[in-house]
């Protein structure tokens, strides 16, 4: 589903890379946790998936497509193929919980009653029944995230990608976050998330891949963080 | 739903920075009421222009007593002068039509012209405006062989090209004319640096929209055409301010000019809705075209 052949990303007027000689592979279907401290690379990682940046060596392929090759103007379609989740929601604040969700889908022209069918369900999905018609500053953390998930997730993406999605919330509120990611992996999407959220990678037991200055130092199917945990 | 939406946002966007888009449609209302009132003038002179192209005549003024050309010796011209010059006047190929006008004739035509200013008439008597050949010429522009044709010729007092004085006067038309556009110019530059400034500012003020809709996949076109027709809708509300100047200036000023100045040929409402679409079209094309121009930067993938 990704693939990362030899990757390097270097950003302009950097000399150290953000990213060095990076293979991964990532297949339909699987919950990879992408880990190491802050500036590690992680952010590229997930910007080159979805063609914000370019790599300066190497190839990335999405759904068995180069993204070198992919012209500027279909980047749109491949983008809404994958959902995207930030630590900071990045809700509007002016719109309620089903409108936020709704932009997703309007702003790519989908008609009125499809949007009517699928939102609420999605709503449903993350565990946010009842509360469609809260605005954002009504709503917790967790359930904000929750929001941003629905919205990253309505248009049924083949993979979901989330920079650190628990960074802002409480642990508790955390374990309910990961369950809904869970539940849309369960659905078949591809999940990628980076965190530095020590107790959820070991809580899960999923494929772990670690960054350090830019460079995979490790790869583990069933992984923990770090060794020292 | 895509209509509704994109109307949606460019609502959102005209009244969040409501005195920038206020101060556009001023701007653009001016720009495209001078370069309108521009156009309105240039259609007006080059109908006049082409209307006394056909009418324009040299006036050959023969001797009489009260010449004061000296080589008149204040005599009348003799009739055989005047067959001379007739017949080489009708000779020359640039010449189309010979009319003789007697004094008698002069004087007439003189009284029908100022019909409505009797003093002016009291003061005229028989014999002021001399015996003329009125000559129109196929082509106006080759009136200098006529003047050749007639130097020091024994009979004649003067001649007189009336385009010479039409051309001072369509000097000034033109030089009127050309002030306007050029302030128009002026004014579309500013027109244009205002849009983009004020386009650029809703997109960063709807930077947090634009940036979900980029990430969710939405095409550029979706995510700039609000902008655009923001910029598009600023341009015709400032479009429709300037056809409202223009129907004025066509009224005031325009419609005046052919009073006082005795235009024979009258500028139709039909070329001033003409001058008005155009200028609506321009100054919507104008700010959308603008917009694109300030977004390609701004809202790159
Ligand atoms: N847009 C950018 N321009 C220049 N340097 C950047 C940019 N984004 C990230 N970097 C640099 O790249 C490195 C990796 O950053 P990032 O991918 O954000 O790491 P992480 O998400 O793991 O914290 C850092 O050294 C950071 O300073
Ligand atoms: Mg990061």
């Amino acid at each position: 589903m990704i693939h990362f052949d030899n990757v390097t990303k270097v950003y302009r007027n950097q000399n150290r890379p953000a990213l060095q000689h990076v293979n991964v592979s990532i297949e339909k279907g699987e919950f990879l946790f992408l880990v190491g401290p802050s500036g590690s690379g992680k952010s590229t990682f997930l910007r080159l998936i979805l063609k914000e940046e370019r790599p300066t060596q190497g190839r990335v392929h999405v759904a068995g497509k180069d993204l070198s090759r992919l012209s500027n103007w279909r980047v749109p379609h491949l983008r809404r193929r994958i959902g995207c989740v930030f630590q900071d929601f990045r809700l509007l604040p002016n719109k309620n919980v089903f409108e936020n969700v709704a932009f997703a889908l309007e702003v790519i022209g989908k008609p009125r009653r499809f949007i009517a069918k699928v939102v609420p369900e999605v709503i449903d999905l993350v565990g946010l029944e009842g509360k469609a018609h809260r605005m954002p500053h009504e709503l917790s953390g967790g359930e904000q995230q929750r929001v941003a998930i629905a919205r990253a997730f309505v248009n049924r993406p083949m993979i979901l990608l989330a920079d650190e999605p628990t960074g802002n919330i409480d642990p508790a509120t955390s374990i309910g976050i990961m369950k809904v990611l869970d539940r849309i992996n369960r659905t078949g999407t591809t999940v990628v998330m980076a965190t530095h959220d020590a107790a959820i990678v070991d809580a899960f037991r999923k494929r772990v891949v670690e960054l350090e200055g830019g460079r995979v130092v490790r790869d583990q199917s069933r992984g923990v963080y770090g060794q020292a945990y | 739903m895509r209509a509704q939406f994109v109307l949606q946002e460019i609502w959102i966007g005209l009244r969040r920075n409501l005195t920038m888009t206020v101060s556009l449609v001023i701007t653009v209302a001016i720009a495209m009421a001078l370069l309108g009132t521009g156009l309105l003038v240039k259609l007006q002179v080059d109908s006049s222009k082409s209307y006394w192209h056909d009418r324009i005549e040299v006036s050959v003024f023969l001797c009489n007593k009260t010449s004061t050309n000296p080589s008149c010796n204040k005599t009348d011209a003799t009739d055989q002068q005047k067959a001379e010059i007739k017949r080489d006047l009708e000779g020359s190929p640039v010449v189309a039509q010979v009319t003789y006008e007697s004094k008698e004739q002069a004087f007439e035509r003189f009284k029908e012209t100022f019909s409505s200013n009797p003093g002016l008439l009291q003061g005229t008597k028989v014999g002021d405006i001399p015996d003329s050949f009125r000559v129109r010429l196929s082509d106006p522009e080759r009136v200098d062989e006529i003047t050749k044709l007639l130097a020091n010729r024994a009979g004649v007092d003067q001649v007189v090209n009336e385009k010479e004085i039409l051309d001072r006067f369509f000097k000034i038309l033109n030089g009127l004319q050309w002030a306007a556009i050029m302030i128009a110019a002026i004014q579309v530059i500013a027109a244009v640096l205002l849009v983009a400034n004020t386009v650029r500012l809703s997109a960063f003020n709807r930077r947090r929209e634009t940036g979900i809709m980029r990430l969710v996949g939405a095409s550029n076109l979706y995510i700039q055409l609000p902008f655009i027709l923001e910029g598009a809708i600023a341009g015709l509300i400032g479009g429709l301010f300037a056809a409202i100047l223009l129907v004025g200036s066509k009224i005031v000023l325009i419609d005046q000019l052919q009073e006082s100045l005795e235009f024979t040929s009258r500028l139709s409402w039909t070329s001033v809705t003409g001058v008005i679409v155009f200028s609506i079209c321009v100054g919507v094309l104008l700010c959308a075209v603008a917009s694109f121009l300030s977004l390609r930067r701004y809202l790159r993938i």
